[in-house]
């Protein structure tokens, strides 16, 4: 009986961050102190403007150099894309694939989904309800694990550095590139999926 | 409907994060979890008797991290020529190289946020297992819940492993103490996040509160654990 209804119809929100159902009258979250909003302040908005960031700066996190290898006195720079080329030239298409797919393609792919996400709040078909919100969900999921291509610049920085033979040093992409992963992590959590649910409620009425 | 005070809601049900649906939650079993039925967004789980395990994993992961921080991670071998890792290096390195901000986040993320986590979850399991209602309690409840979504514990460890597997043809690697201390630090830090889940432990919070105003003061020689 109860679950056919949601709290906001029936004047209550329920606390961000520790779920605590209140009436939306009230200010402040009587059992942790958190800020309460029946949904999250300026969703779309602060969704966008972290989508837009990170989309411009996805474009020099792919195009300048993430690693500077020197080696014997000489210095070679490696994008992330020129990796990539470099194994199919070699003939290692499968880890070229790999590559590829987990810091190209998954990058991108997270923003795309979160610009079609926050269009389909207002626009969506109202039966994709549910796999939108899964969809949201493995997006949010994701977020975090991108990091590794960060992690792993500044572990090979650390850890390899023979003096005259062989140093690896950072490049200026990794900044750019934790800052599209740090943005879209942002917008993950700034999006309420929520408000699509909120569409489909208006719609039966 | 106007909602004052507690009303049966308020205090048995809970919101759908993901598509705000309410559901009663204060009839589950020990081991059952909810879900939504909606859209299928998980709930809560209700266990009995986790706490010990948290407060277990907890501090053998802080005594974990103490190694990590402390010992060489790993060791690159080629040429007659050897070169050294730590963790704290690892973000120490990029100062070096001129990238401060992403120093800090690459500490923050991997040493520093984790580590603040876990003393955080140590003062709150303590005093739930203590049964006592400190006036600082909900605060150190809501920064181990925020700071939840910015731990890259697991993440960073996944990183040294692509790292191995990408120069693994290039020399030789030794893994240091630090290296098995963080992997399984890794391990019991996930262990004891996943022991205390937001709903219950909330739940937990908050019934201490209320047995607090209730009584006027808690017996502070009592010991025992209501599990
Ligand atoms: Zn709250
Ligand atoms: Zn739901």
């Amino acid at each position: 009986m109860n679950s056919s209804l949601t709290a906001a119809s029936r004047g209550l929100a329920s606390c961000h961050l520790c779920l605590k159902l209140v009436s939306h009258t009230l200010h402040d979250c009587p059992r942790c102190g958190s800020e309460i909003h029946i949904r999250k302040v300026n969703s779309l908005q602060h969704t966008l403007a972290f989508l837009i960031t990170a989309s411009i700066l996805y474009i020099p996190a792919n195009l300048l150099p993430i690693m500077i290898t020197d080696q014997l006195g000489r210095s070679t720079e490696s994008t992330i894309l020129g990796g990539v080329v470099l194994l199919i030239e070699l003939g290692s298409i499968p880890i070229a694939l790999v590559i590829f797919i987990a810091s190209v393609m998954i990058p991108l792919a997270k923003l795309l989904v979160m610009f079609y996400l926050c269009w389909s709040v207002h626009h969506g078909p109202p039966e994709g309800t549910r796999q939108r919100t899964v969809l949201y969900r493995i997006t949010e999921f994701i977020g975090k694990w991108s990091l590794i291509d960060v992690f792993v610049v500044a572990i090979l920085v650390a850890l390899i550095h023979l003096s005259n033979l062989l140093v690896i040093r950072p490049g200026i992409a990794t900044v750019a590139f934790a800052g599209v992963v740090i943005a879209s992590m942002l917008a993950a959590e700034s999006f309420d999926p929520r408000l699509m649910w909120d569409q489909l409620e208006t719609e039966d009425e | 409907m106007s909602a004052t005070g507690s009303s049966r809601e308020e205090l048995n049900c809970l919101a759908c994060p993901s598509c705000d649906l309410v559901f009663d939650i204060s009839k589950l079993n020990d081991g059952e979890s909810a879900r939504c039925t909606r859209c299928g967004h998980f709930l809560t789980v209700y266990r009995e008797g986790t706490l010990h395990r948290v407060m277990a994993f907890t501090s053998s992961a802080l005594i974990l991290m103490a190694l990590a921080c402390s010992f060489p991670f790993m060791t690159f071998k080629a040429s007659g020529l050897e070169s050294v890792m730590t963790l704290p290096e690892t973000a120490l390195k990029l100062w070096i190289y001129d990238m401060p901000g992403l120093s800090l986040l690459v500490a923050a993320f991997i040493i520093i946020i984790p580590t603040l986590m876990l003393l955080l979850i140590l003062f709150l399991v303590g005093a739930l297992l203590l049964n006592r209602n400190y006036s600082w309690l909900p605060r150190v409840g809501r920064l181990v819940y925020t700071l939840e979504s910015w731990s890259m514990v697991e993440v960073f460890f996944i990183g040294v492993l692509v790292s191995l597997v990408k120069i693994a043809k290039m020399a030789t690697i030794v893994m240091g103490i630090s290296f098995w201390a963080y992997g399984a630090f890794s391990i019991l830090f996930i262990l004891a996040l996943s022991g205390l889940d937001r709903a219950q432990c909330w739940g937990r919070i908050e019934a201490l509160g209320i047995k607090g105003m209730a009584s006027g003061e808690v017996p502070s020689e009592r010991l025992g654990d209501n599990e």
